[in-house]
Formats: C-alpha cells, structure tokens, sequence
C-alpha cells in the first residue's frame, strides 16, 4: 500500500470514529445550549441505543439491523424524553452543578440495569451481510460499512442542521437558548420543547451508540468510555454550538485516529492537550458564544445549612462523640474479632478527608471541579514513588504527596481559574482525564499495572515504628501494626480538619465566604477574586493529594483507576450529600457514601442501582444535604416561628460556615 | 490644576464600530459633588465601567490621584480609594450586617495581614479592623444591627448597608451608579440624605438621568451625548446651556 492510500485510509478511519463523535456531541450540545443540562447520562444513552438495537436485531436475523437503525434511537429518545420529565425538569433554575450530579446518579442506575440484563461482558453486533465487504475505491479496499457509516452521519448531521434551522422547532429551540424567558413571554410552552429536545438529543445519541456498537462491539463500558471524548468536543467547539460539534467531532475522531498510527504515545493524551490550549487561548471554544460561559447563572450553588433543631454546642458534642468512638472502634473489633469494621473506617476517614478538601473549592470558592481526583491520584502516585525510590518514611511519602499536589494545583489554577463556571469544571476534568492517560504510558509509574509492595516506615532516620514488626501484648489483645497504621490516619484526618476549620475562621476563609456569596462585590470591596480561588485550589488540591498518599500508603499500592473520572464524581456526590460549604458535612457525606456502598455491595447485585436511585432523589429533595436536615425540619410548620428564627439570627454565622 | 483627584484624557470605549465614549475629558477635584448625566445610550455606564476597571479603555487613560490606573483591575482600584456603590443592592446576603462592614474593613486594612494572620488567626481577633467596622456601623446608623443577617433585611437597611460597605473601604472618592433607580421619590430622597449624611466628607461622582436630583446636589455636572461631553459646569451653567436643552432637555423643557 502507498503512502498516500495509507494516508486515505487513515483519513476514513478518522471520519468513522468522527461521525459517531458527531453525533454523540451535537445531541449533548443541543441540550447543554438549550437547557444548561451538563448530560453526563448522554454516554449511557449512547450504550442503551447500542443494546436495544442489539436486542431487536437478533431474533429478527437479516433484516433486523435495518429495523434497530429505526426503533431503537426511537426507544432512547422515549427514554431521554422519560428522563426529562421524571427528574431534569425538576432542577431547571439550579446551577449547572446539580444537572452534573443529578446525570451522574443516572449513569449509575442506565449502567447497572445495563449489565443486569445484558451482562458485565462485551457482545459482538454483527453489521448486515450486505454491508460487510470491502470496495475497492481510490485504489484500496475498505469496508462498505465504513463508508456507510460516513454517508449516513453526513446526511443526519445535515439533516439535524436544516432541523435547527428551517423549522419552527428548530427556531424556538434556538430562541430558547438565547433567552428562554423570552420565548416563555411569547406564549409559547418551553417545557415541551424542552422534553423534546432531551429525548431529540437522546436519540442521536442512540444512533451513534448503534453505528459504534457495530462498528466494533457491544458492551457495557461503551457508554464512560466515549463520554468524556464526547464532553472535549463540546467543550472544544463551543458549548451549545451545533457548527462547533460537527467540526470538533471529526476532528477529533481525525487526530485519535492519526496518533494511534503515527504518535502511539500521544494517543490518549493529545485530546485532553489540544482541549486545554483552546480553553486557555479562547475560553469559549472554536465556535462558541455567550452560552454557558458561565456568566449567567440561573441558580446559585445550594450550601448546607446549620442550626435548626441542633444548635451549634450540640452540633460540636456530637463531633466530639463521633472522634470518641473512632478512637475506641479498635478496641472493640480487636475484643470481638471484627477487623473489618477498622478497614472500613480507614476508608471512610480517607474519602472524608478527600471530600473535605473539595469542599474548600467547591463549598467555599464556588469553583466546581470535576477532575479532583487528578490530586488524590497523583498524591498516591508521588507518595509511592517517594517509599519506593527515596524514603520509606511514611512522613516523608505525605509531605512529598501535598507538595506536588499542591504545585499542580497553583499550575493548573493559574491556567484555569479565570475561566468560570462550566468551562473550569470542564479544564480540571481534562487535567484529570491527561494524567489517568499518561500513567499509562511510563514505565516509572508502572503503566496499566500501577505500582505495588511498599512498605512504609511510621518515623524518621530510623527512629520510629515498623508496623510488620510492632506488637505490644495488651492484657486480652495485642496491639500491632495495623493499630498504629489506623490511629495516625486518624490523626491525620482529624489534623487536617480542623487546620480546615481554622483557615475558614482566619481573614481567607472569611474572604472565601465573601466570593462566594457576591464574586462581584467581593472584587469592590478590594479583594483579588482570582488570587483567592487559586489559593484555595492550592489548599485543596495539597490536601487531596494527602488523602490520596494516605489511601496509597495504608494499602502499599497505586494503580490508573486511582486517576479515573469516577472518582471525581464520587466525591463530589458525598460532598453534596453531606452539604457543601460546612466541613464536617462532605465528611459525613463521605462516611454515608462509603458505608452504604460496601453494606449494600456485600448484599445485593444492584447495588449500584439503588445507590443511583438514592442519589437522584437527594440531588431532587434534599440539596442542601444531610446536614441540612434539622434546619428543614425545624421549617416545617409544626415548629413554631421561634425556633426559626433562632436557627436564622444566632446559628449560622457560627455554624454554618465551619 | 493641583488639586484633582481623578482625571481623564481622551478616554474612548469602541464596542466593534460602536463608539460609545469619545474622547472624553474629565477632572474632578478633591471634594467635589459631581454629576454625570445624559440620556439613555449616551455613555454613563461605559464611562462608569472604565473608572472602576471592569472595562478597559480602547484610548485614553484614566488618572486617580496622580497615578494612571487604567490597567488596574477594580479591587487595585479600590485599594487606591476609588470606591464604588451597586445599583442594585449587591451585599453578602447569607453573612450577618457585621461580617458584611467587617470584610470590607478587613480589605482596606493598610498594613495588611502576614500569612500567620492571614491564614490562622481568628477574623476577628484584630482590633484595627474591629473599631473601624463598629465605626463605620455607628455612622451609618446600623450599630444595633450587627448580628442580624443582611438577607432579612429591609430594604431601605440594605441601601444603608450598602453605603456601609463603601464607606468601610475607606475611600477617598466614591462613585456612584444611579443609586436611586426605581425608587419611590419619599424613597429616593432618604438614600440621598444617607449619602449626604455619611460620605458628604468625600469625593462623589454620580451617574445619574434624574436631572432634577441631579440639579439639587451637585456641584459640577458634566453632560454626556452620544458618548461625547457636551456641557460641563455649575447646575446653573449647564441648565442654561441651549445644545444642552437641545439634546437633552429635547424641548420638552421650552
């Protein structure tokens, strides 16, 4: 083969993965610009059309492919619109951050019926006969599918286009992204518009997911594997922006397709670069406009809030009692043989510290990350590589963690902290999404294996405890090294919190709150706006990479998944549940989260399911978080208006904000 | 020529081909009550926007006690004493009255902070930044208030509020945008008093369309049109300046 057919074939291969792209960013696109909805779901969508049209093509043998192109973007649109109406529709007003919270619940509960009725393993889908031979064009062969493919998105990308804008629905559809109160004063319904939309964009989503899953195969991981890709077109091309999804869908479908030949090491990493360069260089994308740049806000961000039927010295017994019991949970597991308990609460107090410090970000600077977990993966990274290569003092590892950590943060905040809203969650995501790929790539930190068998020393030059050879005889039990493992993580969280709470207290943390509540008046009252969030991300991100060497440390290990995305939304999840903007409520959250995941994963298959159903109800009825409960409570009519206004007048100044 | 504290020189804004302040030259002295009025799309709000840093000027410079601030963002601005009220009231609303005047006191604190104190000392654990906020809580009339949250406020006590919160910046001069709009005239004449009453000690530039608030408090009044200045001096002067009549007044007053 020449080079230039090589060349042409490689130029096909990239469209192909393009127009699936294509059509996977304009439906997101069209839902973010219309309705502000970040659609993490969309990658589920995606999945589902793939296994529904898998399911009709089957019995139905020959002409059963034909009949899946048809129904089955059909039944995802049905879903989408059900979707839509069920729980979306719900949050329109909110901020942006409660759709990315309420779609990831989704993604739980789309992918788990997924595999319960499909299975965990990939399936072959196999194209019709017709299409499965080669033609020989532009001297060389190529399958016929391959150009369907091409053909075939061009025309539904056209026809999406004329849709948008040579119809009626199309043109309130864009009014509706302009200025939807607008469109509302001019008596048309937005809302069914709205459900439209959801289940139109649903149903691109399905073709492509179709088109892909027989391309190549169906399985259950298609839909996260492709989300993200799907995100950075959008992002790439300008949020909301039809041109810029076609355009940033081949594109990137082109340049994946083009390092995988000829800069295999650039694969996987080149995306997330080009995304951070145009976002830094012309924050709204290629093509976009004003939309969601994050200017507007429909909503603000919902914090927890104190007081109600606890007042703030109940409040601080209980944390008192709550760091009692941590301290004596050893004794009992050791007395009654249930070690188990003290593995799980090891957990637990990593992932409260972890939410912790998203918190001061995200509760206190208003700045949604969602790639936070690029500091407690890299924390983990650094503090094993620091046992490894440098030290094995575990003190050392955590020090070399929260500087590192930290540093990044200061790079990755001078770079992106100036874009607001939407397009600083979508930078940290890409940040985060560039290290879990480039892991993979060196040997130093072990590629896909990740690194293991560390030991860690608890001291310094030789002077301190080995955990393996620590025993102390004591009366019935015996204190050993997986004792003093969990008591100096129990230190270290409890440390970390109330350095927290302090620097909430001092002038910064005051001056944090103060962004939070007016950014604008904040900045004219003589504050550097920007100067504070970068710091606070510093923090943040020093205290996350803390978590992260903590968890490495304790297990002796790191591995990729340290790196991945869901991580990211997993905290954020616990954050909420707690109740951003306090400091104990992410942590309870965290200790919710992870208790009720190991309980109900140790019970029953779908456990994820019930977690995402749970999860999707909270973001609907309780916002503010579980820590917010007595003050709802306590707004119900049965209490009468003196409590309410004690929880108002007294509680939150010192409460709500620590 | 001395004594001005705030100067502009040729000070233009184009939006694209949209020229929407034109070479415009201001000097405002130390103390003076001025006036920037015009009628709607004459330029107030972009000349507003330029003074405080949220635009930056195509052309031209802006001058604020001898020093060209023109590239400075809005809180170096502040700092250097040229404050500003909101329109809307825009203050900390889920914060008490206190922390409210407190921040603003802690921002215009002149030493500043070292990290140690910065980062963990208690906020309100200086004493500097305590007396100024009972200050200017005392002048404002909202003494009593303190721990109420500024949220449940009524508004008039916001409008205070907000006065409160400039004036605890320390500034030497404050502009004002349209500080009444919307107000009833029983409501509009208490915020003027407000402001006559607390920061009567400054420098004030307001930017305003109500000509008859405007007659009645200034000393100076600079009239824009079409983003170019078209009269400027004395209330008398200027009510009395035909193309002011012309443009402004649009015969209504013949």
């Amino acid at each position: 083969m020449s080079v230039a057919s090589a060349v042409a074939e490689q130029v096909l291969n990239g469209l192909v993965v393009g127009m699936v792209y294509v059509l996977l960013a304009a439906g997101l696109s069209i839902i973010f610009g219309v309705m502000d909805v970040i659609n993490f779901a969309h990658g589920e969508l995606f999945a589902l059309g793939a296994y529904f049209a898998f399911a009709i093509a089957g019995p139905l043998g020959g002409a059963g492919f034909w009949v899946a192109l048809v129904v089955a973007p059909l039944l995802v649109g049905v879903v989408g619109m059900g979707i839509e109406r069920l729980t979306v529709k719900r949050l329109y007003g909110r901020d942006p951050l409660y759709h990315i919270l309420l779609t990831f619940g989704l993604v739980l509960i789309i992918n788990d019926l997924i595999t319960s009725v499909w299975g965990k393993s990939a399936q072959p889908f196999p194209i019709p006969a017709v299409l499965d031979q080669p033609v020989a064009l532009f001297g060389f062969n190529y399958s016929l599918y391959n150009y369907g493919i091409i053909i075939f998105g061009s025309v539904l990308a056209i026809a999406t286009w004329l849709l948008l804008n040579r119809t009626r629905f199309g043109m309130i559809i864009r009014a509706g992204s302009e200025d939807r109160e607008m469109v509302r004063n001019l008596g048309i319904n937005i809302d069914r518009y709205y459900t439209l939309t959801f289940g139109f964009g649903a149903a691109l989503a399905g073709v492509a997911g179709i088109v892909l899953g027989a391309y190549q195969n169906v399985s259950p991981t298609m839909g996260s594997s492709v989300i993200i890709p799907a995100f950075v077109i959008v992002v790439l091309g300008g949020l909301g922006s039809f041109r810029g999804a076609v355009v940033g869908g081949l594109f990137v479908g082109l340049v994946q397709t083009f390092a995988r030949t000829y800069a295999p090491f650039l694969e996987g990493l080149i995306v997330f670069l080009l995304m951070i360069v145009v976002l830094v260089v012309r924050p709204k994308g290629l093509f976009g406009t004003n939309i969601g740049a994050g200017e507007h806000h429909d909503g603000a961000l919902l914090h927890g809030a104190g007081g109600g039927v606890l007042s703030s010295a109940t409040r601080a017994k209980i944390g008192y009692a709550a760091v009692g019991v941590l301290v004596v949970v050893p004794f009992f597991a050791e007395l009654t043989g249930v070690t188990y308990s003290v593995t799980l609460l090891e957990d637990i107090l990593i992932w409260a510290l972890f939410a912790l410090s998203l918190d001061l970000v995200l509760g206190y600077a208003g700045l949604v990350s969602l790639g936070h977990t690029l500091f407690y993966g890299v924390g983990a990274y650094a503090s094993v590589l620091t046992l490894l290569h440098f030290s094995p003092s575990v003190f050392v590892a955590l020090l070399v963690a929260v500087v590192v950590c930290a540093a990044i943060a200061w790079s990755v905040g001078y770079l992106s902290i100036r874009v607001s809203g939407v397009f600083f969650a979508m930078i940290t995501l890409a940040f985060a999404e560039l290290f879990y790929n480039a892991v993979f790539k060196f040997d130093f930190t072990g590629g896909s294996d990740g690194l293991f068998g560390v030991d860690v020393f608890y001291g310094l030059a030789g002077i301190g405890i080995d955990p393996r050879e620590f025993e102390i005889p004591l009366g019935i039990m015996t204190i050993d090294g997986g004792i003093v493992q969990y008591y100096f993580l129990l230190v270290v969280v409890v440390g970390s919190y109330l350095l927290a709470r302090r620097l909430i207290r001092a002038p910064f943390g005051s001056v944090l709150q103060a962004i939070r509540e007016s950014e604008e008046r904040a900045s004219f009252v003589g504050y550097d706006v920007t100067a504070y969030k970068r710091r606070a991300f510093v923090v943040s991100g020093g205290l996350a990479g803390l978590a992260g060497g903590l968890f490495a440390a304790n297990n002796g290990y790191v591995a990729p998944s340290f790196l991945h995305w869901v991580n990211s939304g997993e905290v954020i999840v616990m954050t909420v549940l707690g109740g951003m903007g306090t400091l104990y409520g992410p942590m309870i959250g965290a200790g919710v989260f992870v208790a009720a995941e190991d309980i109900l994963s140790s019970y029953i298959d779908q456990w994820q399911l019930v977690i995402g159903v749970l999860f999707v109800l909270f973001v609907i009825f309780v916002p503010r978080g579980l820590v917010s409960l007595p003050q709802t409570i306590a707004e119900q009519p049965l209490f009468d208006s003196v409590v309410r206004d004690r929880a108002k007048v007294n509680d939150p100044e010192v409460e709500r904000h620590d | 020529m001395t004594d001005s504290i705030l100067t502009t020189q040729n000070l233009t804004k184009e939006f694209g081909k949209l020229v929407a302040v034109d070479d415009v030259n201001l000097d405002i002295k130390r103390g003076e009550f001025r006036s920037l009025i015009g009628p709607n799309g004459a330029g107030k709000t972009t000349t507003f926007n330029l003074l405080t840093g949220a635009l930056r000027p195509t052309r031209g410079t802006v001058t604020f006690n001898g020093e060209d601030v023109s590239s400075l963002p809005p809180h170096q601005r502040v700092r250097r004493g040229l404050g500003r009220s909101f329109q809307i009231t825009n203050v900390f609303s889920g914060l008490t009255v206190r922390e409210n005047v407190r921040l603003a006191a802690q921002a215009a604190r002149h030493e500043g902070f070292t990290p140690v104190e910065e980062y963990l000392e208690q906020k309100d654990s200086f004493d500097d930044v305590n007396e100024h906020t009972d200050r200017v809580l005392e002048r404002s009339g909202l003494l009593g208030r303190g721990e109420e949250l500024a949220d449940v406020l009524a508004y008039g006590d916001k409008r205070r509020l907000e006065i409160a919160i400039v004036l605890a910046t320390d500034p030497e001069m404050v502009l004002l945008d349209e500080p009444t709009a919307g107000m009833s005239a029983e409501e509009t004449r208490a915020t003027m008093d407000l402001i006559d009453e607390v920061l009567s000690d400054r420098t004030l530039l307001l930017i305003e369309h109500d000509i008859d608030l405007v007659m009645r408090v200034s000393d100076r009044i600079t009239v824009l049109h079409r983003g170019e200045i078209l009269s400027e001096g004395s209330p008398e002067e200027v009510s009395e300046d035909p193309e002011v009549r012309e443009a402004y007044f649009g015969g209504v007053e013949a």
